[in-house]
Formats: C-alpha cells, structure tokens, sequence
C-alpha cells in the first residue's frame, strides 16, 4: 500500500506547491488545502499504514498484531481540526483583501506604505458604535 | 506538580471572559491586567522553586510519560515563561493608553490573551506535537492580534504573514510524522533517551528529518533567508501588542531551536543544524542590521533589528556543536535571549511613545523629542545603547559572554561579523535618536494628550530599568542560564523526571512490549533501541 500512499502524496504537493505559488487568491487558498491533505497522508504513511490492519481493542480486545496505532490519526485529527480553522481565516483574509484592492492577483498589491491612516474613512463609519 | 498547567488555564479562562464580556471596557482592563499580574507572580514563583527543587513535571490525565503529554517546567522553560509573562504584564499596562475604544471592541483582549496561551503552551510543553498546536494557537492569537482595527494595510500584511505560517505549520506536521516514524514517540523526554543510542543509517534518517524541523524553528526565528516576512508584517500590528511580538514571537522559534536541537537531537541533528545556523547566523546578523540602515519608520528599523538580534541567539546554537562548549555557549545563547526579550520589547514601546510624542510614525516628520519629553528621550537612549551592546547595560555583557564563547572555538568570523554588526547596530539607533529627538519639531503637530504618552512611558520604563539591572547585577542571571543549560545540555535530569514517574492510571491491555511484530516499523526500531 506504500508505493500507491506515496505517489498520492507526491501528487497532492506537486499539486499544493504549484497552486500556492500561481498569481490568484483563491488558488492558494486551494493550494493550501491540499497541501494540508498532503501532510494527513503522509503522517497515515508514517504511522505504518497497511491495510489489513485493525483498530485496537474493537476486532478483539486481545489481539496484539495486526493493529493500527492508534497516534498517527489522533495527530491527523488535530492537524485537520487546525488547518480547517485557519484555512476558514485565511479565506476571509483573501476575500477582505479582494474588497479592499478590487483585485485577487497577490502581485498587484501595493507595498508597504508607512502613511497610511490605521483606520481608513470608509470602514470607520461601518464600525462606528456607541461610545 | 498538576499547578503547571496554571500557565496555559488561566489565559485561556481570561480569553473568554474577555470576549464574554466585550463592550464592558473597563472591566475587560482590569481584568487582563489582573490575570497577567497573577500569572506573572506563579511563574516567578514556580521559576524559584524549579531552581531550588529540581525539575517539575505534570502528566496530563494522569497517564504515564511516553504515552500521555507531559508539562515540564525545567530552568529554561521557567526562565521564557517569567520572560513571557513580564513584558505581557508591562504591555497590558501600556495598552491601557494606546487602545482606541473600537480596537477594543475588536476584540482586542481575548486575543492576547490567546496570544499569551500559545506562548506559554510553548514553553511549557515537553512534547513535539504539543508543541505544534502551541505554535498553531499562538499563530491564530496573532493573526488576530495582528488585525484588530482591521485597516487595508493591517489586513494585506496579515494575509501575507498567514500564508507564509501555513507553509509553516504544513512542514511541522511533516517533520513531527517523520520523527515519529523513526523513535515511535513525540515525547522530547524519550526522543532525547533514543537518540542518545542511535547509530548507522536510523541515526542518518534522523538527522535528515530534524532538518525539516529546523527549517520550521528557522522559519519562525526570523534566520536567514527565512526573514522577509518579518519586516512588513510587524509594522501594522497595534501599538503596545507589538513590544509582545517583538520580544516573544521569535524567540519562540529560538526556543525551540535549543530545545529540540541541544536536547532531542543533540547526538544527530545538532552537528549539521549548528553548521547551517552558524552560516545562517553571520548573515541574518549583517543583513538584519544593512535592512535596518534605509528605513525611515521607527517599527520598521526596530522590526530589522529584531531579525539581526536574533542572529546573535543562533550563532550561539551554532558554537553548541563543539562538545566542549556547549554549555557555556547555551548558556551565552540563553542570557542573550533575556537581554533581548526585555530590550527589544523596551525598544518597541519607548517607539510607540515617540510616535504619539511627534504624532508622526515617518522619522522624517518627527523631531525635538528631546525637547519634548527628556525623560523619554532618556529611556530610548538606554534601551538603544543597550541594543548595540554598551556597557554598562544588558547588552554589553551578554554579547562579551557570547563572544568569548565564539573566540575560545576559534570561530573568528563569526566574531568579527558579530562586533561589526554591532556597531551598524549602533549607527542605527543613532539615526532614530538624531532624526526622533534632535532638532526641532518638524512641524505643528497634534496636540497630544499629555497623561497618554506619560502613562506609556511608565509602563514601558519597567522594562527599560530591567536592562539597567541584568547589566549591573547580572551574576545571579549569568548563573541562572549557566544552570539551564547544564540542564539542556546533559538532559539525564529532564530524562529522569519525565520518565520516571509511576503511572496513575493503570494500563490493564495487552503490553506492547511483548508483541513487537504488532508495531510499524518506527515503534519497532524504538524497541530494538530499548
């Protein structure tokens, strides 16, 4: 089951790596999300996947071989809890910047500018609440 | 000792309070001030008894350590959480004067209070994957921390700052499953045990996934030619948060680079790390500092130093590698990351009060801060002499301590890229102090609230007097970091305290010893290790 886990994996950085680094928001926001995917599968690779392996204590609560460990997707779990979250953020973050410029290519941006005003006119008078 | 976990509890209870009582805004004051006070008194204390009664460990849930996550508070953890809790104390004070009403709505506390959780977590962890959601934690803290007030610019950056920490945190889990398939374990206790004994092409393996880790730890340490996304991105974070940025963020990485490099992989991965972080150090310090030289904002040139302080910390991981060494060289590393923690954090707020002095963020439009306020012009002086390293503050010492550790190894281009980087350092403050103080006001400025900036100035001015002190009474510190890093250096103690406490929650399943043909590959090598 390695060699076909493997090229899975090779396949969703490829993937991941050339997403990320296209000129357009959401493409990376997607990149991102197979990036994550990347990693899940191949921490499930370094947790000795096979697939006649069961889950501990559930088949027979005596068995001793033949069992999944039981960290690596515990791990996954956390990692995909993590990457869902901030990937949410990340795409609100996008979305913002997308209102903010009119445009969606990362490259078109302004650089830094040391001038401009913390809270911009416009937003303020949305924000503006009883003081 | 189950009171560890105080360090993590008692931020994320006070995060939520503070978003549950939102719009209440002087209670929200009060009652971050007062959580960090609190805090900062039991790390003091815990850092007093872990100096005086060994390490201290807690095991989550009761299990026992291989398996279950286990808190350590050794001298190091103790010596960054007092750090950490200091300058979050200071800042809570100085935002006292520095928040907008509509920042605060944004929900400015409970962010830093999540901030100060990751951070924490952090150091106080003693497991690698631990350690990964720490870091995720403190992330989304500061993205958040990042935003509040939510300008074009402030947002822009953050996207950037996001993106690059997601690359970040993808590698993590990468080298986190790597280790893993290698030792069978994540705790840093029973890494350090395994590593110890490995030899041949396992040992190789291992070396080659620490070196994902690396470049991880590198990433957050701000290490050459992993710094760009530094300069842009701490800029826009709000005044008075961004002293907690400054100080604690990249230590963090540095942090973990001793942790996981001097102690886990000590026999594996630190000969070749030490190698590419004393390469890696010589540049972050001189391009750091040459990046400072053509800013004209206050944040900015600050935010360049942070980068080039930060070589000094690793070229001190870097001489680490010579067996002989390595103590004096961890313990150099760890005095200078209390020199910097208190200084640069000084630096960022005494700015912030220069800013609200000249009503100007460009040192082009500012000026007469001399004039204006002597005493503050005082401070910044302190705190940037410090920075450059002259006696008799902080900063002289701990560099002289370092350096004689790079003169004994013979490493004298390091030394000679340190002194010069030094003195650049020193232009450097010279042009904030003649642009920022000297000469005359630049031109009629906003009036500023008199009891705003003086408020700022008190509360950064703890930590200015700070450097003043480890400067002249720094023996007790200097024998502090040389007790830690016997401590990270020799982890038998760590080992011993992890390791050997009795379990609390009797295991009743099959034993996984007795079955090894049961486990993958990684847990089986682990057992032929044991």
């Amino acid at each position: 089951m390695e060699v076909p886990l493997a090229a899975a994996i090779a396949l969703l950085f490829g993937g991941a790596a050339y997403s990320i680094l296209r000129p357009n928001l959401l493409r990376i926001v997607i990149g991102f999300g197979l990036l994550s995917n990347a990693v899940n599968l191949l921490m499930i690779l370094c947790g000795g996947f096979r697939l006649q392996n069961t889950a501990p204590f559930v088949s027979d609560p005596n068995a001793v071989a033949g069992l999944m460990d039981p960290i690596p997707p515990d791990i996954i779990l956390t990692a995909i809890v993590i990457s869902f979250a901030v990937g949410a953020l990340f795409l609100t973050i996008c979305y913002v910047v997308y209102r903010d410029y009119g445009t969606d290519d990362p490259e078109a941006l302004p650089a830094y500018e040391s001038d401009e005003p913390v809270i911009p006119p416009h937003r303020e008078q949305k924000l503006t609440f009883e003081e | 000792m189950n009171s560890l976990i105080l360090v993590i509890v008692v931020p994320f209870l006070s995060a939520i309070a503070l978003a549950l009582l939102n719009g209440r805004q002087r209670l929200e004051r009060a009652l971050n001030a007062a959580s960090c006070l609190g805090l900062t008194a039991f790390v003091f204390w815990l850092l007093h008894v872990v100096d005086t009664r060994g390490i201290q460990v807690s095991m989550i849930g009761g299990y026992a350590a291989p398996y279950g996550i286990s808190f350590v508070a050794d001298r190091l953890a103790c010596i960054m959480l007092c750090l950490s809790m200091t300058v979050a104390t200071v800042v809570s004070f100085y935002t006292l004067f520095t928040v907008a009403p509509i920042q605060q709505r944004h929900f400015f506390y409970p962010l830093f209070q999540v901030l100060l959780l990751g951070v924490n977590w952090s150091f106080i962890t003693g497991d690698l994957f631990n350690l990964f959601v720490s870091y995720e934690v403190m992330l989304i803290g500061s993205y958040g921390s990042m935003m509040v007030g939510a300008s074009r610019q402030q947002v822009r950056q953050t996207m950037m700052y996001v993106a690059v920490n997601l690359v970040g945190g993808a590698l993590f889990v990468v080298g986190l499953g790597l280790v893993y398939a290698l030792l069978g374990t994540l705790n840093m206790a029973d890494a350090a045990r395994i590593t110890a004994e490995l030899s041949g092409t396992r040992a190789a393996m291992v070396t080659a996934a620490s070196m994902i880790l690396l470049l991880v730890f590198a990433l957050k340490a701000a290490a050459f030619p992993l710094f760009f996304w530094l300069p842009d991105s701490y800029p826009v974070v709000p005044p008075g948060v961004n002293g907690y940025f400054a100080g604690l963020l990249t230590k963090v990485g540095v942090y973990s680079l001793l942790r996981v490099f001097v102690m886990v992989f000590r026999q594996e991965g630190h000969a070749l790390a030490a190698d590419v972080l004393l390469v890696a150090s010589g540049f972050t310090m001189l391009l750091g500092v040459l990046g400072a030289f053509c800013q004209w904002e206050i944040r900015r040139i600050l935010s360049w130093h942070i980068i080039s302080q930060v070589g000094y910390m690793i070229m001190g991981i870097g001489l680490a590698a010579d067996p002989a060494l390595a103590p004096a060289a961890v313990a150099a590393t760890i005095f200078y990351v209390v020199h910097h923690i208190i200084v640069k954090s000084g630096l960022f707020l005494v700015g912030g009060v220069a800013e609200q002095i000249s009503g100007s963020r460009n040192l082009k439009e500012m000026g007469g801060g001399l004039a204006a306020a002597p005493l503050v012009a005082g401070l910044f002086l302190v705190a940037a002499l410090s920075l450059a390293g002259m006696p008799p503050f902080s900063g002289f010492l701990s560099k002289l301590v370092l350096l004689r550790v790079g003169l004994a190894g013979g490493n004298f281009a390091i030394v000679a890229v340190a002194v010069v980087t030094s003195f650049v350092t020193l232009l450097s403050m010279l042009k904030i102090w003649s642009y920022a103080f000297w000469g005359r006001a630049h031109r009629a400025h906003r009036a500023p609230a008199a009891t705003r900036w003086r408020g700022m100035a008190a509360s950064a001015s703890v930590l200015v007097i700070g450097t003043i002190a480890l400067g002249l009474y720094a023996q007790p510190f200097l024998r502090l970091a040389r007790d830690a890093a016997t401590e990270l250096t020799d982890p038998s103690a760590y080992v011993a305290a992890v390791l050997g406490r009795p379990a609390r929650v009797a295991y009743a399943g099959p034993t996984v010893a007795a079955a090894p043909s049961a486990l993958h590959e990684g847990a089986r090598g682990r057992l032929l290790v044991r």
